[in-house]
């Protein structure tokens, strides 16, 4: 099963997971590493590497809250690996699209495929419902 | 007659380029250029590039060594005054000034903590050794700030560290 990682400021990715198993229920080879407050990029880098040391060589799927912030700079170096994909600007839409369907195609498909439901998934709900 | 113009900035910030945190530098003052000083960055080449990502699209992005840093950012330098230098840590800013490269001001933003480092402001901590170099650059009349982004709350390194 493709491994999900997702790396956040703070709390967010912890509680993007728990608001995905109130919808799909418990996952596995789902977790989240977070960038906490005043940690440097070195001492969260030592806790991406401690964190990914159990699934080393595992297919995996990287989600990063934000483009350019610190945990993607950090964790962008995982994409080197030939069985690592990375998307930027993860969202609950992604996360459950992901969950839901990470088994049914290959890494690199999964990661397009999860980029664009990312993308649609935002809508201005104004003009489409007329106001 | 023709003043020396400053650098624009120079900071510390252990993140280095990271987008939020530059774009609101940016809205701030106007910079055309970052310029990263850093020996780890200037021999690794997918990190210039992640880097790079991260930057407002409109700015120069350049990354040196700290020699490269001293011989290139001095006073012919182009665009001096709208140029950002990003340190990673007290002892780049030591090296940068003792090799030559003279500044009045630097700005601490950010360094994340780690063993041997108290905290000493929001998100700046820092070792015995760095606060030490702090104050060396104090006392050569180096006007040290700590500032995550402009509009909040900063404070200066020479109340923290007090008069000598």
């Amino acid at each position: 099963m493709i491994n999900i990682v997702i790396v956040s400021h703070g709390d967010l990715g912890d509680a993007m997971i728990r608001a995905t198993e109130m919808i799909t229920g418990p996952t596995e080879h789902l977790f989240s590493v977070p960038l906490l407050p005043g940690e440097s990029p070195e001492g969260f880098g030592e806790k991406l590497a401690a964190a990914l040391q159990g699934i080393e060589g595992e297919e995996m799927l990287v989600l990063i809250d934000l483009l350019g912030g610190t945990p993607c700079n950090v964790a962008a170096r995982q994409v080197l690996k030939g069985n690592v994909e990375c998307l930027t600007g993860v969202n609950l839409p992604m996360l459950l699209e992901l969950v839901m369907s990470r088994n049914d195609a290959s890494l690199p498909q999964l990661a397009e495929a999860i980029a664009q439901a990312g993308r649609e998934a935002i809508r201005n709900l104004g003009p489409m419902l007329n106001k | 007659m023709n003043a020396i113009e400053e650098l624009g900035l120079v900071r510390i910030d252990d993140r280095l380029i990271h987008g939020q945190v530059i774009a609101v530098w940016c809205k701030h003052q106007r910079f055309t250029r970052i310029v990263v000083v850093d020996d780890g960055v200037a021999a690794d080449s997918f990190m210039q590039e992640v880097l790079s990502l991260a930057a407002p699209p409109d700015l120069q992005v350049d990354v040196l060594s700290i020699e490269e840093g001293i011989n290139s950012l001095g006073e012919s330098a182009p665009d001096r005054g709208t140029t950002m230098v990003l340190l990673k840590s007290p002892l780049a800013a030591k090296r940068l000034y003792d090799g030559g490269l003279k500044y009045s001001a630097l700005n601490v933003g950010g360094i994340g903590s780690g063993p041997g480092r108290k905290h000493i402001f929001k998100n700046i901590s820092a070792s015995e050794e760095e606060i030490a170099i702090l104050r060396y650059l104090m006392d050569k009349g180096v006007e040290i700030t700590l500032l995550t982004v402009p509009g909040e709350r900063s404070k200066a390194f020479s109340d923290l560290a007090g008069k000598s």
